[in-house]
């Protein structure tokens, strides 16, 4: 998680709507909470904070891509 | 029986230290700590206490290992009518079992060997106001709540006329709009999106929300909100037992959807087999009407009338007048 803010609410809907765009199912992982990725409360409720690490998997046709998409997205700080 | 995967995650394992006991704000322990410089830190594995009764008087075959021990009144004075040596050797004996720690309760007296005995093992020693019966009472509970199998389930909880639905299916399906709408006809949201449920015992499932999110929930379209400061208190409730598994999807022409009500589909959870309800979504559908009937027809269950059985048993009778005949007979 590079960017210094972490996971606050606008990171998460840019994260919940590209995850949405998917038909795989998302599951994001981070210590003992495990959340749907397309879910905004779900992925709020993660509290990712700056250096704080998460795990992204899909199950579904497009796993692979949407794994891709959503890890780049992330590390790209969320362009903030 | 169809077959559905489990629900939720794989279980999380649960763990509370020894300082959480005495940082707990929850529960009234009244622990004062006796033991300085001992690492408090050390993981209580069962919720199971006991106090060393037989083991102080050298009977250490069945001796618990992992649990931390109460030491009562009688535990106390029994090692007040040993000579101290004797004494000491006991409670050397005892303190070098695997024991995460000790509870004095009454607020006794414990005399300084006791200390440095407990300390020489790394055993945290506390003393507490509490007599034995109220102590255990009081901590017996905690530990089991704070050790109890968690998993996070994705799906909403509601509280409706006491019984606990808990509504599942893939995302955007609109289960926090069916909370919603109950929450408008008078019902209770205990979480939404987000579900830790726990076990207690072997056949119970408890859930509630994350400490985070509190009440919130996202409406889409129109974004979070928060149901407590926007229904009041009678809208949410902390904690529900799960009682029945609302699965939402969409419609498919192509599935067979239960009709009588004879078959009972269910859902395992952390081992316990939840009964599960499939209903199918098209649009004029009112998922709140349809909730509600779900959780009367458990009330109705539970007060051990079974509908769909005693429909089908007047339907028989009426098909076979003969055998009822014999029956009423027998």
């Amino acid at each position: 998680m590079p960017n210094r803010l972490g996971m606050h609410a606008r990171p998460c809907a840019e994260f919940v709507k590209l995850a949405g765009g998917f038909s795989s199912s998302i599951l994001v992982v981070r210590n003992e909470m495990r959340v749907n990725g397309k879910s905004i409360m779900g992925v709020l409720m993660l509290a990712a904070e700056k250096g704080s690490s998460l795990t992204i998997t899909a199950d579904g046709s497009d796993a692979e891509e949407a794994v891709a998409a959503l890890a780049n997205l992330v590390r790209a700080g969320f362009d903030e | 029986m169809p077959h559905r995967p489990d629900a939720g995650g794989p279980p999380v394992s649960s763990s509370i230290t020894v300082r959480d006991l005495l940082t707990a704000r929850e529960v009234a322990l009244e622990l004062e700590l006796l033991t300085a410089g001992v690492p408090l830190d050390v993981h209580i594995g069962t919720p199971d206490v006991s106090s060393p009764g037989l083991a102080l008087a050298g009977y250490t075959e069945r001796f618990p290992d992992g649990r931390a021990l109460v030491f009562g009144e009688t535990e106390m004075s029994y090692l007040g009518t040993l000579d101290p040596q004797e004494a000491q050797a006991r409670l050397a004996g005892v303190f070098a079992r695997d024991v995460p720690a000790v509870f004095v309760t009454r607020g006794l007296d414990v005399p300084g060997h006791f200390l440095s005995a407990a300390a020489r093992a790394s055993i945290p020693v506390f003393r507490t106001g509490l007599d034995t019966g109220d102590f255990y009472r009081v901590l017996k509970p905690y530990l089991e709540d704070a050790l109890a199998p968690t998993t996070t389930v994705h799906g909403s909880l509601a509280d409706v006329y006491g019984i606990g639905l808990l509504f599942t299916g893939p995302s955007g399906i609109g289960k926090s709009e069916c909370v919603l709408g109950l929450v408008a006809r008078g019902h209770r949201l205990v979480a939404d999106d987000v579900v830790l449920v726990s076990r207690r015992g072997n056949d119970v499932l408890m859930g509630k929300g994350h400490e985070l999110q509190g009440f919130h929930m996202e409406i889409r379209g129109v974004g979070i909100i928060d149901v407590a400061s926007m229904f009041g208190t009678r809208a949410t409730r902390q904690r529900k037992r799960v009682e029945i598994i609302v699965d939402l999807e969409t419609w498919d022409d192509s599935r067979e959807y239960e009709r009588t009500g004879l078959e009972r589909e269910v859902t395992e959870i952390l081992g316990v087999e939840i009964p599960r309800v499939t209903i199918p979504l098209n649009p004029g559908k009112n998922l709140a009407a349809i909730s509600e009937v779900i959780a009367m027809n458990q009330l109705l269950a539970y007060s051990g009338v079974d509908v769909p059985t005693r429909f089908d048993d007047g339907l028989r009778k009426a098909l076979n007048p003969r055998d009822s005949l014999i029956e009423d007979y027998e």
